[in-house]
């Protein structure tokens, strides 16, 4: 191949490095007015009366704006459970109230910044306080203290897995684990905070500049709550600082297209410009969800897992946001990539005041696989076994049944994968199986009395792709510009770069595909009026969907282009083998239509008097099927494995009774570049997938998911003690020791 | 947002001492602004003037001064870190200046501005309290001088009065036997405000113990020194067991609270394990061998 499976230099880099590349701030027009929100900052209340007047008489505000100015006042991505504006005279029942400190509950437009936020400050709330809920357990036993009353509940999903007898294959094994999990809230943290500038576009649509993760479903939930014709509504994206699942659901997109409009229809025709503060960001914008995970495993002494039983809570926060798919996708990922025969799962997704959660790089699959490869390795050390061993074992094959009675779609690669990340971190295959000789491995000796060092293994699967039957489609078109030959292929894609490189890939896909000189594609991307619906950058899936669907368009415009038409454009709309819902009783279904496969492997040095950890080394073998562009697949490894580091050892979001108590980046720590591991090597393997284009598989989550357990399995190596909670701060980390030598 | 100041900038130190003078709350100095930039948007200070001493060249400069080493206020994290004196005289706060914030904030924050700030996580006060440094106070009046440790009140507090200006930082050269070490626990290796800080200098003579001085920052309302472990160890010949006697001490002598970023109770136990491993590591460098 000449394009798929070579470095090039990523398009968008020279610009980004000199600071030419605009974000969604970056972006000014001619007179143009600020806005700012005014959030609730209280957890849970009425709002009975919102007085603007003194606000209004400001010198210098334009208009105010609060739920009474909704059309529709209702929006999320998977359910319309929250206001646009949370006040009174709201177009829908029990939007009058708030129920996390991030609800928005007023704008103001002025004639700038200050202007705008002093006049914010104006605005006279009159709340009614309600008791504030943060413990999933109370809320889920809660009858009487509801969020949303009209849902007669504060479990707002619930799903079931049921395969054969867990009962009767308990009382056959030999031995059984049990261990109870906690994973903590994440932080997105992406480089650029929430911003954009609305204007009416030169045809008469509601426009708006904006970061997001899918342009069609932002424009598709503004529209709603406008209450206008999609077409009317128009959604594009500059360069992105980051999104990392932070992007999927609203933050600023509606409310800035409604000032934006409504300010047109009061005569007021111009600009509207925003950008959040990393504060306002931080509690405006949806976290990794945490979950509260219960499971119970069984296997025989000769190593195979014959039942797993598995309880998952997952706090879900003040609304749904895409809180029922990450469930979905837990539920599948909480017993691993392990063919089990008998499986009985229970999960749960809860209302809380604390601020909602979503999406986040690996959506549910790095809180499944922490429970999963936690009770893996711990039924390796239980039944003396090595872990690698225990896992090539039990896990899936061609042809194999998850969990929700069904095969996996063909290609499936983990024992290749397993064992290449196995090899490679010196494990080797003897006559008894794999084994890991610690003596052969110097660097595992001590240094000094304080310090201990320690291997951890872990492995896991992402689906590639939206799942359960959620819809799944992805369009490209392709116009070949020239007369006696191609001067130019010009790419038409909604798929937004959000830092991952995926314009590229797009580009040397296309080129591919066309069989034309890379130079000659040009793409024009990530705008509604351009561009049919691509899906979102989500789930792994662009790289998949956006292939097939640019095979699909090139291969048309070609045929064209033969029959002599000038230009020769070619359409196409990609669509996925179909996936189905999980039977509510048992659970059985088809959930998805590919995968990516990856193991892990973690040295650490931890410090046994003050609890500090170091990662000494992480060996992350990832099955992409095909490298498009290797070096930005690599670029994802280490991103991934970075941070998933963050995450198991570092950053500790703390909430107490619905406030936020790490609002800036002061007191939420990620990793510096000092704080990542001190190596980490990708390993890149290639096992095509039989419908992947060009034979590639999404990777952008999955060498995140086994890290933590990794981690924590290094640690055990490392000290002897188990950590089923996380992050493993340094006092985390010395407390769980000392209380273990007690 | 930053809200409306006046920016005044003196040509002398005489002049902004002038600006100073009358007391006034509202009158604050800026140097590097790390702190106070952050402070004013964060509306916990709203000054109407503010005086710009960064480039006073009276605050400038690091020279050996009557058997002293001498530090203006004006000097940058960065020029004490890159400082052949500091380095040779005074390596426990070139190893605290070295994990201060982060690169481009050293470039900008003076010594003077992290004292005067009044946090208990100043990143150079435990090592200038191990020094026994004296700080210079100058106003229009004239000059004060005073030990560090009578300088430091509590959270936000320190004896500075709204006219004065940190002038100077001094202490003694190191004498014979002298050895030091600096260890800041924070959360990440970078741009942390510190968990627990420990500073420790020692003078000894054939091994045994004729000065100690044991600072610590975040574990009490102001960087403290553990003058009961100071005193303990004074004349004790340096080994393990008294190490432990005094980490345990120092254990004691901390108030520590929790807060986000750690308990009470795990400061108290690292600024006994810290306090350890730092005299230990002192001890080496004073040539003594058990």
């Amino acid at each position: 191949m000449s394009y798929v499976g070579k470095s090039i230099t990523r398009i968008d880099a020279e610009a980004k490095v000199k600071g030419e590349a605009l974000y969604p701030g970056d972006f000014n027009l001619p007179n143009q007015a600020y806005m700012k929100i005014l959030f609730a900052n209280r957890p849970h209340a009425i709002v009975k009366r919102i007085d603007t007047a003194r606000a209004k008489a400001l010198p210098g505000v334009l208009a105010i704006f609060t739920a009474k100015d909704v059309p529709v006042n209702e929006y999320g991505l998977i359910m319309p459970d929250q206001p646009v504006l949370c006040g009174p005279g709201s177009s829908k029942p029990y939007a009058d109230r708030v129920r996390f400190i991030g609800d928005q509950v007023a704008l103001v437009i002025a004639e700038n910044e200050e202007i705008a936020a002093q006049a914010r400050d104006l605005i006279e709330v009159e709340y009614e306080d309600l008791p504030v809920l943060t413990d999933v357990h109370q809320a889920m036993e809660s009858t009487e203290n509801l969020l949303h009353p009209d849902r007669g509940s504060n479990v707002f999903c619930h799903y079931r897995i049921r395969k054969g007898d867990t009962e009767a294959a308990f009382s056959q094994a030999d031995v059984i684990v049990e261990g109870e999990y906690h994973t903590p809230v994440q932080e997105h943290a992406y480089l650029q905070p929430e911003a954009g500038i609305g204007y009416i576009d030169e045809e008469g649509r509601v426009t708006i500049v904006v970061a997001g993760q899918w342009t069609h479903e932002d424009r598709k939930q503004i529209a709603h709550a406008l209450n206008l014709p999609e077409e009317q509504v128009r959604v594009i994206y500059p360069a992105i600082g980051g999104a990392f699942g932070g992007r999927e659901d609203m933050s600023i997109q509606i409310v800035l297209a409604l000032a934006t409009w409504r300010l047109s229809q009061q005569g007021i025709n111009r600009p509207v410009k925003i950008i959040w503060s990393r504060e306002e960001s931080i509690i405006g914008h949806h976290k990794r969800h945490p979950y509260h995970i219960y499971a119970r495993w069984g296997a025989t002494k000769e190593g195979k897992v014959i039942a797993a039983e598995v309880k998952l809570i997952a706090d879900g926060g003040a609304y749904a946001y895409t809180s029922t798919k990450v469930l979905g996708n837990a539920t599948l990922m909480c017993t691993g990539p392990y063919e089990i025969p008998n499986v009985k799962v229970d999960s749960y997704a809860v209302y809380t005041n604390s601020i909602p959660n979503g999406a986040f790089r690996g959506f549910g699959g790095p809180q499944g696989a922490f429970a999963a490869e936690m009770q893996m390795n711990k039924l390796a050390e239980r039944l003396g076994m090595d872990p690698v061993e225990l896992r090539l074992r039990n896990v899936l094959r061609e042809g194999s049944l998850l969990s929700v009675g069904t095969p996996l779609p063909k290609g499936v690669s983990i024992a290749q994968v397993v064992e290449n990340c196995a090899k490679r971190a010196g494990w080797k295959q003897t006559s008894n199986g794999w084994e890991f000789d610690r003596e052969k491995h110097p660097s595992l000796k001590l240094q000094k009395s304080n310090l201990r060092r320690g291997i951890g293994f872990a492995c896991s699967f992402k689906n590639v792709g939206f799942s359960f039957g959620a819809p799944e489609q992805c369009q490209a078109t392709i116009e070949l510009r020239g007369k006696g030959e191609i001067e130019e292929a010009v790419l038409y894609h909604a798929g937004a770069e959000v830092g991952q490189g995926v314009h590229t890939v797009l580009i040397q896909m296309a080129a591919e595909a066309l069989g034309v000189p890379i130079e000659k594609v040009r793409l024009i991307a990530s705008d509604t009026a351009t561009s049919g619906d691509s899906g979102s950058v989500s789930a792994s899936r662009m790289t998949f969907m956006a292939g097939n669907a640019i095979r699909g368009a090139a291969k048309l415009a070609l045929e064209r282009w033969r029959n002599e038409e000038r230009p020769a454009v070619g359409h196409y709309q990609y669509r996925p083998p179909r996936t189905t819902p999980y039977d509510p009783e048992t659970g059985k279904s088809e959930p998805n239509f590919a995968y990516g496969y990856v193991a892990e492997a973690v040295e650490l040095e931890v410090d046994i008097e003050t609890g500090q950890i170091r990662l000494l080394n992480v060996i992350c073998a990832d099955d992409v099927g095909q490298a498009v562009n290797p070096q930005l697949v690599q670029g994802q490894i280490e991103g991934a494995v970075v941070q998933a580091a963050g995450y198991a050892i570092l950053e500790n979001f703390v909430q107490q009774n619905g406030e936020v108590l790490t609002r800036g980046l002061s007191t939420y720590l990620i990793p510096t570049v000092l704080d990542i591991p001190d190596r980490v090597e990708s390993l890149i393997l290639e096992y095509p997938d039989p419908i992947g284009p060009f034979g590639a598989r999404g990777m952008g989550e999955m060498p995140y998911l086994p890290l933590v357990p990794a981690v924590a399995s290094a640690l055990h190596d490392a000290t002897g003690v188990w950590f089923n909670e996380f992050p493993l701060t340094p006092e985390r980390v010395l407390f769980g020791l000392t209380k273990s030598e007690e | 947002m930053l809200p409306e100041f006046d920016l005044v900038m003196p040509r002398s130190l005489n002049e902004a001492l002038q600006v100073l003078a009358a007391g006034s709350p509202e009158v604050l100095p800026i140097a590097g602004g790390t702190n106070l930039t952050v402070d004013m948007r964060s509306g916990r200070y709203e000054p109407k003037v503010v005086v710009d001493i960064e480039k006073l060249p009276e605050l400038k400069g690091i020279r050996r001064e009557n058997g002293q080493i001498c530090v203006g206020g004006g000097v940058t994290i960065a020029e004490l870190l890159k400082d052949g004196l500091v380095a040779e005289t005074a390596p426990v706060l070139k190893s605290a200046c070295a994990l201060f914030a982060n690169p481009l904030i050293r470039n900008r924050a003076t010594v003077g501005g992290n004292l005067v700030d009044g946090s208990p996580a100043a990143d150079t006060a435990p090592s200038l309290l191990a020094l026994d440094a004296e700080i210079e106070l100058t106003s229009q009046d004239g000059k004060r001088r005073l030990p560090l440790d009578e300088f430091f009140i509590h959270v936000r507090k320190t004896a500075r009065q709204p006219n004065e200006l940190v002038t100077a930082l001094r202490w003694a050269l190191p004498k014979p036997g002298t050895g030091s070490a600096f260890y800041k626990l924070g959360l990440r290796k970078a741009d942390a405000i510190s968990v627990v800080s420990v500073a420790v200098v020692l003078e000894a003579e054939k091994g045994v113990c004729r000065k100690a001085r044991i600072a610590l920052g975040s574990v009490a309302p102001r960087p403290v020194r553990a003058k009961n472990a100071e005193e303990f160890l004074t004349g004790k010949l340096l080994k393990k067991e008294v190490f432990e006697e005094a980490a345990a001490l120092t254990a004691q002598a901390v108030s520590p609270i929790s807060d986000v970023r750690a308990s009470a109770e795990y400061r108290r136990r690292m600024s006994a394990v810290l306090t350890r491993r730092m005299l230990e590591q002192a001890a080496e460098q004073t040539g003594w061998k058990e």
